[in-house]
């Protein structure tokens, strides 16, 4: 094979691997980029040479549609790693709608009666249908988007009397969520652990809720209510953020605790957030590729005295 | 035949090199936050049950303007607000206008005591699961939200509002 049409095959190897196994740190390496474009320029040069000692008006188009799809595809390649943005988890709650630079607004649907059942998060950007976007990756253009399984925690509060109370995050961006996306973290008995809060504005109550899987609420309880279940430590202070007496309980597998003068109970279910991966324009990508194979197999069927000269 | 190909083919590179930069520098136009980012969008709909337990849903009023409270009775702006609310709710009674008011969070009898204790007798529904106020991107209580008769979010108001400022919006929407 020659040595312009190796070169090209590499460079488009190179960019389709970047959409092929996304989010590489290597990408965005100084390296991998101007390894990439003096690929693509090789390509060109060499294929102006190539041009102008080709036979035939067919052989000089197959050149240039091998040296444009290479060079499309370098841009393509080089602007991604250059210039996206880095990769990023958007987390939201649901019926939450989070505005992501660069990419659109991602909407995050309320969970249905089901509320085991999967839900879609739906992209919307300007001039683009809306996007549904699930656990396979999606490919939107200029990045991919991923819906990865998280635990939340679905918090009910009802007073002394089984009135259910109104729980707000103020902290937050959702005020009026009971869903907890417990995205801060911190360490308890050499455990690193997610945790969230929320408040009860009715009973003057601010509440810390602290999430354990399966094996950490084994260790930490005794006698674990609900064995092989996620567990939740509720800590229930006063509106000023003091400790009350008594008020630190574990609830395991959706089971009622009462602290701090109120009854709560957490459900750990999975909701998902995305995965935001940058890769080279999908649509660039494509149509090199075609333009590059396209000119291999002109080439390729030319007659042997006409090949030669691509070299 | 060089010259034929040469320009295009560069005008074209340009066109590619523009088309995949783009998404990397031109940043989108901020969506405004809060319940106000709704508006011109259809509003959200959730079947719910109203302080006696009957189901209820925003579809019942399609045809009439509607204005819904969300509210909770330990906001203290939202019991300031509830009396003139009663007062919009009769002053345009029987104008195609309704006023909803949907408890965010708690449970029917105290939704059904609140109401009783400042006479207010505009339907008042029960959202437990808090869905209005996360749909609505509500920032805090008490939160007013205008639809009008195909169930489009009109405008959206954060805070408490006075019986002016009802009638202004109200007056607004109906002339549009």
């Amino acid at each position: 094979m020659s040595w312009f049409l190796s070169t090209a095959l590499v460079a488009t190897a190179g960019v389709i691997v970047e959409i092929w196994l996304p989010g590489q740190p290597a990408y965005h390496t100084g390296w991998y980029n101007v390894a990439l474009a003096a690929l693509a320029i090789l390509v060109v040069v060499n294929g102006q040479k190539q041009w102008k000692a080709a036979r035939g008006s067919r052989s000089r188009l197959a050149i240039v549609a091998v040296a444009f799809g290479v060079a499309a595809m370098g841009v393509a390649g080089v602007a991604n790693g250059l210039f996206a943005p880095d990769d990023r988890n958007v987390v939201g709650a649901p019926g939450e709608r989070v505005r992501v630079e660069d990419v659109g607004t991602l909407s995050f649907p309320l969970p249905g009666e089901d509320r085991n059942a999967p839900v879609g998060v739906t992209l919307d950007r300007p001039l683009h249908a809306p996007l549904e976007i699930g656990e396979h990756a999606r490919n939107a253009g200029s990045f991919i988007l991923r819906a990865v399984p998280r635990d939340v925690v679905d918090v009910e509060v009802r007073d002394l009397l089984g009135n259910r109370l109104t729980v707000t995050q103020p902290n937050g961006s959702v005020f009026l969520s009971p869903v907890l996306l417990m995205q801060a973290r911190q360490t308890i008995a050499g455990m690193d652990v997610p945790f969230d809060s929320f408040n009860v504005p009715a009973a003057r109550r601010v509440v810390k809720a602290i999430l354990f899987t399966p094996a950490e609420a084994a260790v930490l309880m005794h006698d674990p209510g609900a064995p092989g279940q996620a567990a939740v430590l509720f800590a229930v202070d006063d509106e000023n953020d003091r400790p009350l007496p008594h008020a630190i309980v574990m609830s395991a597998g959706g089971a009622a605790v009462r602290a701090g003068g109120l009854n709560l109970r957490a459900d750990v279910t999975s909701y998902p957030e995305i995965e935001v991966v940058w890769a080279p324009n999908i649509a660039v990508v494509a149509i090199g590729t075609l333009l590059v194979l396209a000119g291999l197999v002109v080439l390729a069927l030319m007659p042997r005295h006409d090949r030669a000269h691509v070299s | 035949m060089h010259r034929y190909i040469i320009w295009p083919a560069i005008a074209l590179a340009l066109a590619i090199a523009v088309y995949v930069a783009e998404p990397y520098f031109v940043t989108q136009r901020a969506a405004a936050g809060g319940p106000g980012g709704l508006a011109g969008q259809p509003a959200p709909v959730f079947d719910l049950r109203d302080d006696r337990g009957r189901a209820v849903s925003l579809e019942q009023y399609r045809g009439s303007l509607v204005v819904m409270n969300l509210w909770a009775s330990w906001c203290p702006p939202c019991r300031a607000e509830m009396p003139d609310l009663q007062r919009l709710a009769e002053a345009e009674a029987g104008q195609g206008i309704a006023v909803v008011g949907v408890n965010e969070g708690e449970s029917p009898q105290q939704a059904r005591a609140f109401a009783a204790s400042l006479g207010i007798r505009f339907p008042i529904w029960v959202d437990g699961r808090q869905q209005y106020g996360r749909a609505y991107n509500a920032l805090g209580l008490p939160t007013t939200v205008i639809l009008d008769r195909e169930g489009v979010v009109i405008r959206a108001f954060d805070g408490p509002l006075t019986l002016d400022q009802m009638r202004a919006a109200v007056a607004a929407v109906r002339a549009r």
